[in-house]
């Protein structure tokens, strides 16, 4: 125990050194290293296991984990929200009621012939899917965490999380749960395999081609925001290709788009004349122009400069970039690789890579759960809700240029979340928890109103215009062909009609177990367990010893055995203090 | 307004004592001992920080309408492209034969007559984005068609004090942290409610709380960011809950503020802050239905808002301190459409307000009969001269340094 406990960062002359560390320089400590960046941290069991493993093995199990069985990963299981009526969804609600006011007819269904408010069932209908791609991508994003949580193949889903905000596509935008789900499959299979590939897979994939309005890059009137964003954000960065590059590029990518799921070319719109891109010339096509664009020494060096700084740390010189980029180069993009030389580098155990990640909040719920020993993430807190509120909403990232990560995930806001989160999963509200799904955001008391009897009207107005929200305010003035308002509400109700409920358990873990099964027999061993599971920089010694003395006051003794009966809400309180520290929320 | 005396951190020595005599944390004002460590570079902040100078920036998420905002109801193409919803002229506030404010905005025309409005048209991007949440990222990022990491105040910030040693430089007032402010060094402010910008944590546990940074080594850059967010968390979080109760205590139930309420209590409180960050909440500018009732009543919100914080400004005495600058993500179209709203549009209508502002219009209005894209207005205005004008006049830093290239001021402030 005494040796395991030991944190063990190599010296800083290991800075940038991408040789490998030798057998003797491997130990509990840096296993734990390895896996709080190469995943999301792990139990004492499954650090203990890497470490037993030896520096290459533990090393080739994490990059190279195709063989190991994987027997906990489920499909997502659909809610039947959608049906084909729902394909080429309009952009917009007057997208959508103007269509039912020429036709008859939109989303598979009619307006009334007569009567109050013809276009009512449409209005609902649109913001029934609204409501309903919405909802669902909530239970998508908590199945994914689920899966990072369960999977044993950590690596796996770290470089999808990776790969999700740099391909970056939200479902605000999207309005389709399905696309977002075959990006994360793409993700999850692509992630650690060809680079070229990868992206040219999400230069293919519908949620990317709609986000990136594909579709309105046609012969003759060629959108650049595809090919720009590909240069700009995927694999270039700016400064290393003209306005030129991009008009040309985006003539390259004319005729892609998308039907439902599906990737189409449209040959038709495809300009099929001579280019000048990036210095070369000649009728290319969008899988010409990714062929080039891989050709460009600096593509490789801004994407291994990227993987870099997602999963070691966020400075990085120059020198390392261009060498990170060499790897990546000489392996023809192949991921692995580079994987496996920075895993196995003395840069990655030097002191310079000790605690200068700072974890994403999904990371850093995903790792809490690990620290905690709880194999599913539970109901209460609400995940999506949590993750929110540390800044980060798993598919919907802020814009096309993803989450910036590193120290933008923290500012004073977001920290005093951390800790509330923390304590929200240690001493859960269960008595108090509202199950957000299902509350109809502020439609709530609309909802309350008519099932009161008060007609539509009513059931809209308040009496006081200051505290009117903005859908009351539109909707009191409205000359009625339908009422928005009103289907913001019926479209969340026939949504959570089908919806799968999420489970609402509490977290299950068992502090008391896991500190006495540690053998700890004073309040003082206790804190040191607690801080050596779940910290990776080490606290100073005297907030640690503060740790101590609540711990003593909260049991009413230092002695572990005689608290034993009631020692678990004094120790999750001690484990939202340290969760709570700034070290913890670094690796 | 007499002078104040100010100490060399445009903080008032009397406002100091004040608010340290309610028992706040100290040290958030840099060069006042004892300070932590974390706030003791004083020496290393820019000289553009030292001034009492302050940037609100009020964002007006949506897409407001600027030809109904500043209506120009001297051009019968208005009226053709806006035969039912196109504003009256005997109802316009008229500023001249040609243009007029929309009937809501007295607030604001007010302010003008006394001078103190710049009006800038047509200011928009090439290759306009017509989504919400994209164009707004270009807004927010300075970068059209492009992205980066951090925002333009954020960027601002950075130009203004490069060591990032100023606590508390910039106070972003809403739930999530815009896109803007987002900065290299600075951790920005970002709160909505006062009362709840707070730990939750048991009765037990607040003495443990308040030592979670006491941290005498860091082992890594993202660590001392740790601990200095850490520390002005706790500090900043008891600031601004002192300041807002104290400013609640008096303040005017008549002054609708919308959310700049929150900026005239921190000001008052002499925060360190030099840049605000406002975005409307519930706006209602989204106006593609039926656009009169609401977008009259969000105008005059609006307006309100700004005439009331112009004359908080004044009771507090420093109307020559701070500017505030309206914007949205894009104008709408020009023609009006069929639901008696307007859809989503190109160039838009800015305001710069505050004392220091030489008031009139500026930027070339746009044409109503040459319209582009598909009914839209042609941009005149490259929105990031409006923001070089702000950064570089008002504030005194280097535009070019923040927008990675030059543009062109407005003149837009007395000498």
């Amino acid at each position: 125990m005494a040796d395991r406990m030991r944190w063990s960062p190599g010296p800083g002359a290991w800075r940038d050194d991408l040789s490998p560390i030798s057998a003797a320089d491997w130990n509990y400590d840096r296993a734990a290293h390895l896996l709080a960046h190469a995943g999301f941290g792990g139990t004492p069991d499954e650090i203990e296991a890497l470490a037993h493993m030896g520096m290459e093995r533990a090393v080739r199990t994490l990059v190279h984990y195709e063989s190991i069985p994987n027997p906990g990963m489920q499909p997502f299981v659909e809610s039947g929200l959608w049906d084909p009526s729902l394909n080429a969804f309009p952009e917009s609600r007057p997208e959508a009621t103007d269509r039912a006011l020429k036709t008859g007819t939109a989303m598979g269904v009619d307006s009334k012939p007569a009567g109050k408010r013809p276009v009512q069932p449409v209005s609902d209908r649109f913001f029934y899917w609204l409501r309903a791609t919405m909802l669902e991508t909530r239970r998508l994003g908590y199945w994914w965490a689920n899966r990072m949580l369960q999977t044993t193949h950590p690596l796996e889903e770290k470089m999808a999380l990776l790969w999700h905000g740099h391909f970056a596509t939200h479902e605000n935008k999207v309005r389709d749960y399905r696309k977002m789900l075959q990006q994360i499959d793409l993700f999850e299979k692509g992630g650690t395999g060809n680079l070229r590939d990868l992206t040219l897979r999400v230069a293919q994939n519908p949620a990317m081609l709609y986000f990136l309005d594909a579709q309105y890059n046609v012969k003759g009137a060629a959108n650049e925001n595809f090919a720009r964003e590909v240069m700009e954000l995927f694999t270039m960065g700016v400064g290393h290709y003209t306005e030129k590059d991009v008009r040309e590029g985006a003539r390259a990518f004319t005729g892609w788009y998308f039907d439902d799921l599906a990737f189409k070319v449209n040959a038709d719109k495809h300009d099929g004349g001579a280019k000048t891109f990036l210095g070369r010339t000649g009728n290319f096509d969008g899988v010409d122009a990714l062929t080039i664009i891989f050709e460009q020494p600096v593509t490789a060096e801004f994407l291994a400069g990227k993987i870099y700084r997602f999963l070691v740390r966020d400075e990085l010189s120059p020198e390392l970039r261009t060498k990170l980029g060499a790897i990546l180069r000489d392996g023809k993009y192949e991921v692995k690789p580079l994987l496996t030389t920075i895993f196995s580098s003395r840069d990655f155990y030097s002191q310079a890579s000790y605690g200068a990640h700072i974890k994403g909040p999904v990371e850093h719920m995903v790792a809490m759960m690990k620290h905690l020993g709880v194999d599913a993430i539970p109901g209460v807190p609400d995940f999506n809700q949590s993750t929110i509120a540390m800044g980060q909403h798993l598919l919907n990232p802020p814009s096309v240029a993803g989450w910036a990560g590193g120290k933008a995930w923290i500012t004073p806001g977001l920290l005093i979340a951390r800790g509330n989160v923390a304590r929200d999963v240690l001493i859960p509200d269960m008595t108090g928890f509202r199950d957000w799904n299902f509350t109809a955001g502020s439609d709530d008391l609309l909802g309350r109103r008519l099932r009161d009897g008060y007609d539509i009207g009513a059931a809209t107005a308040v009496s006081d215009p200051a505290a009117m929200s903005t859908f009351d305010r539109v909707a009191l003035e409205r000359d009625e062909q339908f009422n928005t308002r009103i289907s913001g509400y019926v479209g969340w109700e026939q949504a959570a009609r089908k919806l799968i409920p999420t489970p609402r358990h509490a977290a299950q873990f068992d502090l008391t177990r896991m500190v006495m099964d540690s053998g700890a027999a004073t309040a003082g061993e206790a804190v040191d367990y607690l801080l050596w599971r779940m910290l990776r920089v080490p606290a100073s010694p005297h907030v640690r010893d503060r740790f101590v003395a609540f711990l003593t006051s909260e049991l009413g003794t230092e002695s572990i055995d005689r608290g034993k009966s009631y020692l678990e809400d004094p120790l999750r309180l001690t484990a939202h203090l340290i969760m709570s520290t700034p070290e913890y929320q670094i690796v | 307004m007499p002078t104040r005396k100010l100490c060399q951190c445009g903080v008032s020595r009397r406002d100091m004592l004040r608010i340290g005599a309610g028992g706040l944390g100290f040290g958030l004002f840099g060069g006042i001992g004892p300070v932590p460590h974390v706030f003791s570079r004083a020496s290393e902040v820019a000289a553009a920080a030292e001034s009492g100078k302050i940037l609100v920036v009020f964002e007006w998420f949506g897409g407001n309408d600027g030809l109904n905002t500043i209506v120009p109801y001297g051009d019968a193409m208005y009226y053709k492209h806006r035969p039912t919803i196109g504003i009256r002229d005997k109802s316009v506030l008229k500023i001249d034969e040609h243009f007029g404010w929309h009937k809501s905005m007295a607030g604001m025309k007010n302010l003008y007559d006394e001078g103190k409005v710049a009006i800038v048209q047509g200011v928009g991007y090439d290759q306009p984005s017509f989504s919400h949440f994209t164009s707004m990222s270009f807004w927010h990022t300075a970068a059209p068609n492009s992205g980066n990491e951090y925002g333009w105040i954020g960027r601002t910030a950075s130009a203004l004090d490069p060591a990032g040693a100023r606590a508390n430089m910039i106070v972003n007032i809403s739930d999530s942290q815009s896109l803007a402010v987002k900065a290299e060094k600075h951790v920005p402010l970002v709160f909505s409610e006062p009362d709840k910008f707070q730990r939750g944590v048991f009765a037990q546990e607040k003495p443990v709380i308040e030592v979670l940074a006491a941290q005498p080594h860091a082992v890594s850059d993202a660590h001392k960011y740790l601990l200095d967010v850490t520390k002005s968390a706790a500090q900043a979080s008891e600031l601004v809950r002192t300041a807002w109760s104290h400013y609640r205590s008096k303040q005017n139930a008549d002054l609708r503020l919308l959310d700049l309420d929150k900026v005239v209590a921190l000001i008052e409180a002499d925060f360190p802050t030099k840049l605000y960050y406002v975005p409307l909440r519930g706006s209602l500018f989204d106006t593609h239905v039926n656009q009169a009732a609401p977008h009259d009543r969000q105008l005059e919100y609006c307006s309100d808002a700004i005439a009331g914080f112009c004359q908080e400004m004044k009771r507090i005495g420093r109307e020559n301190d701070v500017v505030l600058y309206v914007h949205s993500e894009f104008g709408r179209r020009v023609p009006e459409n069929t639901s008696l709203g307007t859809d989503h549009g190109t160039a838009q209508v800015n305001f710069v307000v505050g004392r220091p502002v030489k008031g009139g219009m500026y930027g070339t209005p746009p044409s109503l009969t040459n319209l582009v894209l598909d009914g839209n207005l042609e941009n005149t205005t490259d929105f990031r001269r409006v923001y070089a004008t702000v950064i570089e006049e008002w504030m005194g830093a280097d535009s070019a340094r923040v927008l990675g290239q030059s543009f062109k001021t407005l003149g837009m402030f007395r000498a």
